[in-house]
Parts: structure tokens; sequence; C-alpha cells
């Protein structure tokens, strides 16, 4: 195999060849730096490239497995990681000019775990500004998705998803606070897992907001997904809201077999005229719980009939929150936010509190609801949104009323999960064949809180009797 | 419920230290206006006896 054709094995294929000294972490290295100097010009994922740090650890790691040591499950693979995610010595920008020289003194605990499993951090990828929302805030350029240049990666974690789609990492970091692991990885074809709130630590993550922030890998397979959240996964007492409660081996769980397993389908998701779901999305789910139920998964129907107002009550959570972390920015600095992220942050600092006490009082509701469903099904299937990536907008500012109102009632199909706290994962589930062009199309399912092995296995399954995520984009 | 106007959007600004300047005004407005009217839109029976949920909590407390 050339060192090119690196890229393409996914991040456990690559562990394992490192392991039997079949390749080295050099030559992985430095196939990944050629293809990011390739692709990267075209797509803008990375932010900061860390060429001579990633090349001085593959020696390192090289030199470790011809002494017999192996780090881990990740040992010599190149991972990308978010740019909101601290790294010791290395800037992180959040995406804005307010944190552009912003340098920690600490690594994250999940850039910790990576490090602990033999990972090697190739570089830190775009967001969008303060892991908003909108595709077009980056103080460092928009990312572009690799299936199609003019359309949303997904946000916020852009970069991760369009550098993992276009093998300019091997497996990355995102942070979901409404969606920003599944948004991307759905945009991108991609497998991405918000883990359960408590799962992983925050610790040394700049936060978005603090009750719905989770840290995730979004991957190219359901087993590098596995395997990257195993490594970064389990208690931290720096971040007191992680739980302790055992971490599983989360690769082990992946056996494929969903015989036993209980799937109900969200009813509100997949009616057109509650969100407006389109037809090739609507048709990917249920093609999709068809070929589960095909594997022996017991598959039906489920109402949820709070789930469509989830997205409100999210995103004004999220609103809230995320201006009261650092308000002095937006009075001294307000010129040094991209004017749409200025907006959103303003808008959040005027909720009136009985309209943010009701959104939290409708998280209890959503949230009993949803456990509720769960206590009668192992998984809950649905889309993660109402149509596949759209074309990115790239005039500044808010259309009208409606379309904001719009936009947060479509937030519904991933604030759901955020809200509930438990995992909820995006994998391909096809791809448009209509006048879009072949645009990715995903399948988000969900289950109990702290049983993302549950999710990754169904997940798994799907995958293994499918080939979606062999398909390359046209980059 | 009316929409907020630019003035009483203003208004709230200054209560919490806030400057909007004029280019932002008509999208904040937009933005604020559409949560408020988003959310007066929902109507639950039963929702103001509802405890609100603050913080998830799996079993009680968080460790520290």
């Amino acid at each position: 195999m050339s060192n090119g054709g690196l890229v393409f094995l996914s991040a456990t294929e690559l562990a394992s060849k490192i392991r039997d000294k079949d390749v080295s972490p050099v030559e992985a290295v430095e196939a990944y730096l050629e293809r990011i100097a390739q692709i990267d010009p075209k797509l803008n994922a990375y932010i900061t490239v860390l060429a001579d740090e990633a090349l001085a650890e593959a020696r390192q790691s090289e030199s470790d497995i011809a002494s017999g040591k192996n780090n881990g499950p990740l040992h010599g693979v190149p991972v990308g990681i978010k740019d909101q995610i601290h790294t010791k010595g290395i800037r992180t920008t959040d995406a804005s000019k307010i944190r552009a020289d912003f340098v920690p003194d600490t690594d994250a605990a999940v850039v910790e775990g990576l490090k602990r499993s033999g990972a090697i951090i190739l570089g830190k990828l775009n967001m969008t500004e303060f892991a908003m929302g909108d595709p077009i805030t980056s103080a460092f350029g928009v990312t572009r998705n690799p299936w199609d240049l003019e359309r949303n990666p997904g946000t916020s974690s852009a970069g991760s998803g369009a550098a993992t789609a276009s093998f300019m990492c091997a497996t990355s970091l995102g942070e979901d606070t409404g969606g920003s692991v599944r948004g991307p990885a759905a945009n991108c074809g991609l497998v991405g897992i918000r883990p359960s709130w408590g799962r992983v630590s925050r610790f040394g993550v700049d936060g978005a907001s603090w009750s719905l922030d989770t840290i995730g890998p979004i991957s190219r397979t359901v087993e590098d997904c596995a395997v990257t959240l195993g490594a970064i996964a389990g208690r931290d007492p720096r971040d007191p809201w992680t739980w302790d409660v055992p971490v599983p081996d989360y690769r082990a769980a992946l056996t494929g077999d969903v015989s036993a397993l209980k799937i109900g389908l969200v009813k509100e998701f997949l009616d057109p005229d509650v969100l407006g779901v389109t037809k090739p999305v609507r048709q990917g789910v249920l093609d999709a719980a068809q070929l589960l139920a095909g594997l022996g998964a017991e598959v039906e129907e489920v109402s949820l009939p709070l789930a469509p107002i989830s997205g409100i009550a999210s995103r004004i959570i999220s609103s809230v929150e995320r201006t009261s972390l650092r308000p002095e920015w937006l009075r001294e600095r307000p010129q040094d936010f991209h004017h749409n992220t200025r907006i959103a942050f303003t808008a959040g600092e005027l909720i009136p509190s009985q309209i943010y006490y009701k959104a939290q009082k409708l998280r209890a509701l959503v949230r009993k609801q949803t456990l509720d469903a769960l206590e009668r099904y192992d998984v809950l299937a649905m889309p993660i949104d109402s149509e596949p990536a759209t074309i990115m907008d790239m005039r500044p500012g808010v259309r009208s009323k409606e379309a904001a109102i719009q936009a947060l009632r479509r937030g519904s199909y991933r604030g759901l999960f955020s809200m509930v706290s438990g995992p909820a994962l995006s994998v391909c589930c096809g791809f448009t064949s209509d006048g879009e062009g072949k645009l990715p199309l995903a399948l988000q399912l969900a289950g109990h809180p702290f049983d993302e092995a549950t999710v990754l296995n169904v997940a798994h399954a799907y995958q293994q009797n499918t080939a979606w995520h062999l398909e390359r984009p046209p980059i | 419920m009316s929409d907020l106007n630019n003035d009483e959007i203003r208004a709230l600004a200054k209560a919490v230290g806030l400057e909007i300047l004029d280019s932002d005004i008509t999208d904040v407005n937009y933005s604020l206006n559409a949560i408020i009217e988003a959310m007066d839109g929902v109507d639950i029976e039963g929702l103001n006896a509802v405890e609100p949920l603050a913080i998830i909590l799996q079993n009680g407390e968080a460790q520290s």
C-alpha cells in the first residue's frame, strides 16, 4: 500500500497495521499531512495543523512500538480536535477573534484520554464561532462540505466532520450542545455520537452551554467511534458532573446482534406535517428501520408528542447559558464577534426569565416522556434533520422572525436528546439521488442514559449490513 | 402577545448593561421576538405545576 492509501484505512485498521509493524506512525502522519496539504485549501477544515509536533509524536510512537510498548487502541493514529478543546501549548481559538491568541497551559481531559490511548494530535479543527449553529461565523473562514462545497458541513463541529469525511484525520472529536457532533456526522456521511451527559469530562473544554455540552467522537466507522469514545469516557474529578459508572469496552459490545432489541420509531419526526421531514430523509430512516427489523430487531412506531417542541426549549436554555459564560466579551469587544454570533448572544441576554423558566419546565416534561418511552424500548430511531445538508447562505443577518421560528422548531430533531441527557448517534443511511445531487442521509439512534454500548451496537449492525460508509466524497 | 419593538428591546438591553448597535437592532428584534412567540405558542396543560429541571441528575446528586 502506498503511503497515500493509508489515509483511507479506518482508524482501527490503521492501529492494527501499526501494532503489527506493517505501517509506522511516521508514515501515517506523513500521509495525513500530505492529504491535508492537498485537500484542506478547498475545505478549510483545520485552523492549526501541528505538523512538527505530530511528526515528533509519531517518531516517539514508532520508537515505542519498536521496543514492544503499545500505548493503547489508538497507538500512532492521527486524530483531529475541535478548536474548542484545550491543547497544552497550542492555541485554542473557538474560531473567534477574541480567543485567537489563547494558549492553554493544560490539555483538556479528553485530549489526555486520547494521548493515553496512543493517539497523535494532528491539529485543531475549524468550527463555528463559539460553537454557535450558524455555518458562516468562523473567524478563520467557512468550512466546506466535502460532498458539495456549497452546502453546510454541519455545525458547530464543522471541521471535525469535513476533515474526517475527506480523510484528513483518522477520527476526530467534536462537542455537542444541540447537535454539534450529530449534525456534522449527518451532513458529511459519518458516524458521530453525543454521549450521555456526565459520561465524558468537560474539563478543559470551552463551554457553550454547561447543562447541555458533551464531547463526542466523529468517525468514519462505528468501530472507530466506539474506540474513540472509549478513550475519552469516564469519571474525572475535575468535572464534578461526570459520573462514577463503569465504562464498558465499547468495541467488544459491537456484536452486531440486535435480535433481542426493541426499537421505537419516533412518529412525530417522521410525519411530514409536523416538522416538514422531506421524502428522502423519511425514506432513508424507514429503510434503515426495515433493515434492522430484518436482522431480528422488533421495530414499531412510538409517539412522543412533546418531541417537536424540544428544539425551542433546548435553544432557549443554551442561548441563556451560553451568554452567561463570558458576558464581558459582548460588552467590551462586540466588534470582534461575527455579526450573526453577536445577534445570537445579544438575544440570549435579553430572554425574559419566565421564558427561560418555561423552557426548563418543558425540559423536565420532554425528558420524562422520552425516558418513559425508553422503558419499553432499547433504542429510539428518528431522523437527525428534516432535510440533507442545505446550501449555505453566506449573507450575514436574520432573514425574518418567521425564519428564526422555523429554525428553532427544526432544532427539535437534535434538541430532544440534548435535553434527555442520554446518548444519541448519527449514522449515514444512504444518499440522495434526485436533483440535489449525492448528499448523505442520516439515521439518529438514541438510548438510555449511559447505555452508549447498545446504541453503538445497533449502528454497527446497520453499518455491517450496508456499504454507505465506504462511499467517498468527490473531493 | 404583540412583538417587542426596537425601543422596548433597547430598554431591556440597557437594564443588563448592553448597548445594541443600530446595525444589529432589526436582527435582534427578529431573533428575540421569534423566541418569545415560539414559546408563547407552547401551551401544555399543567405546565405551571411542573418543577423545572435546572440540571440533569442520574442518581440524585453529583459527586464532588
